[in-house]
């Protein structure tokens, strides 16, 4: 018994290692196409990547875009703009945690928020960037402008600092509407 | 109950903001200064030992051509970055440093001794060379071509937005600095000409950095990547050393720090 089973792990064994080229054929040519040395990658990443709009906000300025009107700029940054299907209203409390981890004196890998605005009065360690929002549901904003503002500020207010972080895919937009609903609900640490 | 927090945070913060604006350093540094004890002269040491010390495999050392007091190093460090014409490109000290070792003292151009002057001598090396400029005024002429088209390139550098995040170094340092970025004061490093006090001892990694690292790590910063923003795929971490982009930035801070005076090793937070 003992011997067909450690013939049969041979055999499995076999098998394997004859498998194992034919499967590193098939994927040899795709791996050869995508290693790019490291200075490629951050010429790639810094120039090439750059879109459109990033090269009109790339002059000494830095907060007006040249080249493209502004009115134009801000349409074509709207239509970017995608919408979770359960509106732009999601659940606070998963948006407090990307918003900025009250528990971790506000970090975040995520939204990081609190890097440039002050939200929730008990993380003290915020940044003066950005306005502060505590209590901003007080101030009659509509939730789908504070969505756009968050997915794409540029649509707003063109070469804002703000990243644009739907756009960029930072962000899926279940995630802003989440968000969304940290800063809008009346019952979210950030309007108490 | 709210409210009381709202005070208390109110006043904690007000605590934190002058704490930010005023640079204050934590005490135990504060103490180690008054006595003398900078941590970056342990890497200005370091730095004149391998200065004396460190010899090639044809027997060289960095004294036998510089001299034995390195005074024919002094204000070397205030033209830099420059155009050499033995290794026929703009250099900043880093890069400087490398060629003198791989060209002159004989140290193979192979990737494990670059590993390793990156990670061991180049850093306590800089120190010292640079430490024999001070006093004396940072002074970058831009009289080569090749000099003059790097600064441009340095310049279009730190205006240019790209990335996830659509930041550039102007963003940051230019129009957003005095502000704070959590409790972090952000420096104005053109305005300021703050070149004069690198390489610099950071005491919030207790580390020794040359001008080479920082760029690196404001790069990283960028968030830049290849294909499509995929924190673990595509994340560009880091440009590589020694990098044309990165000797243009230092090019471009440290002709607008002309006339600043040097004062190395610094200490930053």
């Amino acid at each position: 018994m003992k011997k067909i089973v450690i013939a049969g792990a041979f055999a499995g064994l076999g098998l394997l290692v004859a498998c194992q080229p034919a499967a590193q054929r098939a994927e040899a040519p795709k791996a050869e196409k995508k290693k790019l040395s490291a200075e490629e990658k951050f010429k790639i990443a810094l120039f090439k990547n750059q879109d459109k709009w990033q090269k009109a906000c790339s002059n000494p300025t830095q907060l007006v875009p040249e080249g493209i009107d502004i009115d134009t700029f801000k349409k074509e940054m709207l239509a970017t703009v995608k919408y979770p299907e359960g509106g732009v209203m999601g659940d606070w409390k998963k948006g407090e945690k990307l918003f900025g981890d009250p528990r971790k004196q506000g970090k975040s890998l995520r939204g990081n928020c609190y890097a440039c605005h002050c939200g929730d009065p008990t993380v003290i360690a915020c940044g003066n960037i950005g306005p502060s929002l505590r209590g901003y549901a007080k101030r009659g904003k509509d939730p789908k402008e504070t969505y756009i503002r968050i997915y794409n500020s540029w649509a707003q207010n063109p070469c804002s600092v703000m990243p644009r972080l739907g756009y960029h895919g930072v962000l899926k937009p279940q995630e802003i509407a989440d968000i969304v609903a940290f800063l809008h609900d009346p019952s979210s640490p950030i309007n108490k | 109950m709210r409210k009381k927090i709202i005070f208390a945070s109110a006043i904690a913060g007000g605590v934190v903001l002058t704490a930010a604006v005023a640079q204050q350093l934590p005490d135990q540094y504060k103490q180690l200064l008054e006595l003398g004890m900078h941590p970056g002269y342990a890497y200005l040491d370091e730095g004149e030992d391998y200065f004396h010390n460190l010899k090639g495999p044809n027997g060289k050392t960095c004294a036998s051509c510089h001299g034995q007091d390195a005074s024919k190093l002094v204000g070397a460090y205030a033209h830099m970055p420059r155009y050499y014409k033995d290794i026929g490109k703009v250099a900043d000290i880093d890069i400087r440093m490398l060629s003198c070792m791989t060209k002159y003292m004989g140290f193979p151009k192979s990737k494990d001794f670059i590993k390793k002057y990156t990670k061991k001598y180049r850093v306590p090396l800089a120190t010292y060379v640079a430490s024999k400029s001070n006093g004396m005024k940072i002074d970058v002429k831009l009289d080569d071509p090749q000099e003059k088209e790097l600064y441009k390139y340095g310049e279009k550098l730190w205006w240019t937005r790209s990335g996830a995040r659509d930041f550039s170094c102007g963003i940051c340092h230019t129009v957003l600095s005095d502000k704070r970025i959590r409790q972090q004061a952000l420096p104005n490093p053109v305005r300021d000409k703050l070149y004069k006090h690198w390489p610099t001892y950071r005491y919030s990694n207790d580390k020794m950095w040359t001008m080479e690292d920082r760029v690196r790590s404001c790069f990283k910063a960028f968030l830049l990547y290849v294909n499509k923003w995929d924190k673990k795929k595509d994340w560009i971490k880091k440009p590589p050393p020694y990098s044309k982009e990165v000797v243009a930035i230092e090019l471009y801070m440290k002709h607008k720090g002309n006339g600043a005076i040097i004062n190395v090793p610094g200490f930053i937070r």
